[in-house]
């Protein structure tokens, strides 16, 4: 359950920069209330996370969900270049997490 | 090295503080610091990627708040080292750092005067 939190933690913290991009450009009031709430889900959840794995682990995944997340959403969602060198890096963040999640 | 990599390396120390945080923080005392340190953490990683090349900043912040969470749980907090664990969040953070690295990003705004 605790590796369903960190990833559910990554994607709450891709939302709230989402949401933090939208602020930037509007100065709304609603992304900023979004960015506030899924942000502090986002933190909720790996507080939960780390009641029994390691902090070192959690904050590395979910660090590393917001890397992956963000390159994805830019180039299929603003299509941002596709080349071999971001696809070789989002690979190896997913493989080392699905890695660490193995030997955890 | 202007002012604004100092704000790096301070961000970093708060981002380390908030994962403690939330992982021991039991008192309401100790949950308002970690609220504080996330805070503190966003706004100088903020105000120092509007003057410092992004990724390059970015690289930099990650790479410390990760070597910096697994060095705080080993050293201050107990948890058994692990070489095999070690290895695969080190090589997490290479992903993390290249694409960072690799992605065009936006241009830093220029340094005003001297800092």
């Amino acid at each position: 359950m605790a590796w369903v939190y960190v990833i559910v933690a990554g994607l709450l913290e891709m939302f709230g920069l989402a949401m933090m991009n939208r602020f930037k450009l509007e100065k709304k009031l609603l992304p900023l209330v979004l960015l506030v709430i899924g942000f502090s889900a986002s933190f909720f959840l790996l507080s939960l996370a780390m009641e029994t794995l390691p902090m070192g682990t959690v904050y590395a995944v979910w660090t590393g969900i917001g890397a992956f997340g963000g390159a994805a959403i830019g180039m299929f969602v603003y299509g941002e270049p596709k080349t071999a060198s971001r696809i070789f890096f989002i690979f190896l963040i997913l493989g080392s997490v699905i890695a660490l999640k193995a030997v955890s | 090295m202007s002012k604004h990599w100092i704000f790096i390396v301070v961000a970093a120390c708060f981002e380390i503080g908030w994962v403690i945080g939330l992982k021991h923080a039991s008192t309401i005392m100790e949950w308002g610091l970690t609220v504080v340190a996330i805070l503190a953490s966003f706004v100088l990683l903020i105000a120092a990627t509007a003057r410092l090349p992004v990724a390059t900043a970015y690289a930099v912040f990650v790479g410390l708040g990760t070597a910096g969470t697994v060095i705080a749980e080993t050293l201050l907090f107990g948890e058994p080292f692990e070489l095999v664990k070690a290895l695969l969040i080190g090589l997490l953070l290479t992903g993390v750092i290249g694409l960072k690295l690799v992605t065009p990003g936006e241009k830093p705004k220029p340094e005003k005067g001297v800092s």
